[in-house]
């Protein structure tokens, strides 16, 4: 698809390019532990966006020179597989994953207590399927549910949503045409209680723009949370075969 | 009291003082700390349903002979911490060239863990009679947050088992299980532990293992 | 617990096998449950998803037009890596591409070039300096034993699926990528005097030696490859070759007719 800048209209009849309203993320599906050898795991899908999060750890850190005598360390790994996107990747890092994959354990870092496990490292590693702009914010998603699925103590789940702008109009969670040719693109992390752990922009925003791009990000972190609480919360019910009300018998 | 099903960071209650395992105290509120079950008793308690094992001294626990240093066992405990077995903790006194004619790469041992510094520096021995070497029967894995379960209130339900199944069970806190047996007995003993771990979590978890145990051995006489 | 089994571990299995039997149950010529989603990445020009019991393998294939070889300046190109990405594993490491790595991929390059699935002088587009290149790219996602013959499949049922992109490039209309092969892989190991079809995790860390058998839809062999320090004798290579074709006509006859 060869598009012009000039020729594009972003909105048409006040809907976007594939039929959303500027206030509206993109359908989500996500599905817990979904696989055997990883301790926790995630598979979300945002859009056209397909990744996969996996924990390992707490573990022993190799090479031993890296551990931390008080705390965990967190590795935080961003991939894309050559597949994912439209003309096909070389494998490997380039410059671009190694700083998705730093802002990314930034993003998840503050909320993991790693004073629980000393001299270890709690590994997290990100697999981008088939990418749709909004990886990361996908990645860091699936990797919030995969952490909480491994059993590593957080103080809250971490949710990500980007705002955007195009055509002068700001946008929620833009899909790729939308980033590609838009005016601005601003990723977003958070805790529910609007703690912000990750925040990039590029391009260029107004002040006052700014500070709309910023909640309208954080209504759609909020709406990410909802579905991330849910798919955790449904895992659990898919094991029980019964309501729990009696007292688990403890030492 | 009460069971729920929670997500990091949910509020479990505006009383500080109930803050139990697994949770964390914020400007005077509870909240969770892990994904699990909120168990609400005087304290609120957070089960997780996965989770590494974290060596505590006192522990029984199964472990693998990884690697043998001067004077150590290095011994894989399914744990983010290996556990050392130092020479003069070995019920024997060996010299340090036959560390591996005892233990060698390989070897599983029932042992309990001695003492854990605040460097995660694990300390294991293997002084006692109940403790030692394994060489017959079956050693299984299980998550170790549900060996509370297996065990039950007071060892209710391993005693439960060991009497019904005419077996020996050693069930070490870090998940790992070592069992001793007839062939048959061992299957049959093997098949009630996945099934505990796999409903620890139920209502009424005991009256129906004993059922299924019944069943089981009126299928086989 | 560690990648190392222990011997207590070993010895059970040891014994299992002394009364003909297997951990999970299974027959030693029997394979796990498979399935396979084809069409998984709608931006790749084909794409499958290989569940292998526990074992995942997402395998994708692009296209584009490039260069010719100068040895083969009328044909196509086929290239095929594999990356054992950490998040399948906690034995696999970040970085490029290990020897095991390098063989497996090797190895499904090999099932997919020997058996001429792909008819490379179809690939030309401007004969000497413009041909089509496929790229198959195994992505391991989860190691549950036996990747080898799921990556091999995964391959296939892929380009089975894959659709040239020629509009894209201006070179007409989109088609679908003529394959007239389906070779599959079948591994099998050696373990205490037996040999055993489709190892998981255990299974392949006590095996002596393993023998992954390519075969074609009219049951001759495009491919093998002996892997591991052990040895075999001639009639265990047969007895092998024997199985494996079978067992390859039977994964052909369920999933991947052509």
């Amino acid at each position: 698809m060869d598009m012009d800048e000039a020729e594009i209209s972003f909105f048409k009849d006040g809907l976007r390019l594939d039929g959303r309203g500027a206030d509206q993320i993109r359908p989500i599906k996500i599905e817990v532990g979904v696989l055997a050898r990883a301790d926790g795991s995630c598979y979300v899908e945002m859009g056209k966006n397909k990744v996969i999060a996996a924990v390992y750890g707490p573990r022993e850190v190799h090479p031993r020179h890296l551990q931390e005598v008080t705390r965990a360390i967190v590795r935080y790994r961003y991939n894309m597989a050559s597949f994912s996107v439209e003309e096909r990747k070389r494998p490997g890092p380039d410059r671009r994953s190694h700083e998705l994959s730093k802002v990314s354990r930034e993003a998840l870092e503050p909320v993991i207590l790693t004073s629980y496990f000393p001299r270890s490292v709690i590994d997290v590693f990100v697999e981008v399927l088939q990418a749709d702009a909004g990886t990361r914010t996908a990645g860091i998603n699936a990797a919030s549910v995969a952490l909480a699925d491994a059993g590593i103590p957080m103080k809250s789940m971490i949710s990500s949503c980007a705002a955007g702008k195009v055509g002068d109009t700001l946008i929620m969670d833009p899909m790729k045409e939308e980033d590609n040719f838009g005016q601005a693109d601003m990723p977003l992390a958070m805790t529910p209680s609007g703690e912000i752990t990750l925040l990039q922009m590029d391009g260029r925003l107004s002040q006052e723009e700014f500070r709309q791009a910023l909640q309208m990000a954080m209504r759609g972190c909020r709406e990410v949370y909802e579905i991330q609480r849910k798919s955790l919360l449904d895992k659990y019910s898919q094991l029980e075969s019964e309501p729990v009300q009696e007292v688990q018998a403890l030492e | 009291m009460d069971r729920k099903v929670v997500v990091p960071g949910d509020l479990l209650s505006e009383d500080a003082k109930r803050s139990g395992e697994g949770t964390f105290v914020k400007d005077g509120k509870v909240y969770s700390l892990l994904y699990g079950l909120a168990n609400y008793k005087d304290k609120i308690n957070v089960i997780p349903l996965a989770g590494k094992y974290v060596p505590a001294p006192g522990d029984n626990v199964i472990g693998v002979i990884k690697d043998i240093t001067f004077s150590n066992w290095i011994v894989d405990i399914n744990s983010p911490y290996d556990g050392l077995l130092h020479i003069s903790e070995f019920p024997k006194r060996i010299e340090a060239e036959e560390m591996s004619k005892y233990l060698r790469m390989g070897s599983s041992i029932m042992t309990r863990v001695k003492d854990v510094d605040p460097t995660m520096k694990v300390e294991l021995t293997l002084n006692d009679r109940k403790l030692g070497s394994i060489r017959t029967g079956r050693v299984i894995e299980i998550s170790h947050t549900r060996v509370p379960r297996l065990i039950g209130k007071g060892g209710s339900m391993i005693s439960m088992l060991k009497k019904e199944m005419n077996c020996n069970i050693f069930v070490g806190q870090n998940g790992m299980i070592w069992i001793s047996g007839g062939e048959e007995e061992m299957d049959l003993a093997l098949k009630t532990i996945l099934l505990i771990e796999k409903e620890a979590h139920t209502n009424g978890l005991t009256d129906r293992i004993v059922e299924f145990l019944k069943s089981e051995k009126g299928a086989r006489s | 617990m560690s990648s190392v089994l222990s011997e207590i571990r070993k010895d059970y299995l040891y014994n299992l096998v002394l009364k003909g039997e297997r951990a999970d149950g299974r027959r030693f010529d029997e394979y796990r449950e498979i399935s396979i989603e084809k069409n998984v990445i709608s931006k790749a020009e084909g794409s499958a998803l290989v569940k292998l019991g526990l074992s995942q393998v997402m395998v994708g294939v692009k296209m584009q037009p490039g260069e010719p070889f100068p040895d083969s300046p009328n044909r196509g190109v086929i290239i095929t890596n594999a990356e054992l990405v950490p998040l399948a594993s906690p034995t696999f490491e970040p970085g490029p591409p290990n020897e095991v790595g390098i063989e497996l991929a090797r190895l499904v390059d090999r099932g997919v070039r020997e058996s001429k699935a792909v008819d490379l002088e179809k690939l030309c587009i401007i004969p000497g300096k413009q041909v089509w290149v496929i790229f198959i790219d195994v992505h391991i996602l989860d190691d549950c034993g036996n990747i080898k013959d799921a990556s091999s499949l995964g391959a296939i049922a892929a380009l089975l699926t894959t659709r040239v992109p020629a509009s894209r490039f201006g070179l007409g209309e989109d088609y679908s990528l003529p394959v007239n092969d389906v070779p599959i892989a079948t591994t099998a190991i050696e373990f205490g005097d037996v040999l055993m079809f489709d190892p998981d995790v255990d299974e392949e860390s006590i095996a002596n030696t393993k023998l992954t058998v390519i075969s074609t839809a009219d049951g001759s062999i495009c491919g093998m490859q002996k892997s591991g320090p052990g040895m075999l004798t001639p009639e265990q290579a047969y007895r092998i070759v024997d199985i494996a074709c079978q067992k390859a006509r039977e994964i052909r006859e369920k999933f991947l007719e052509v």
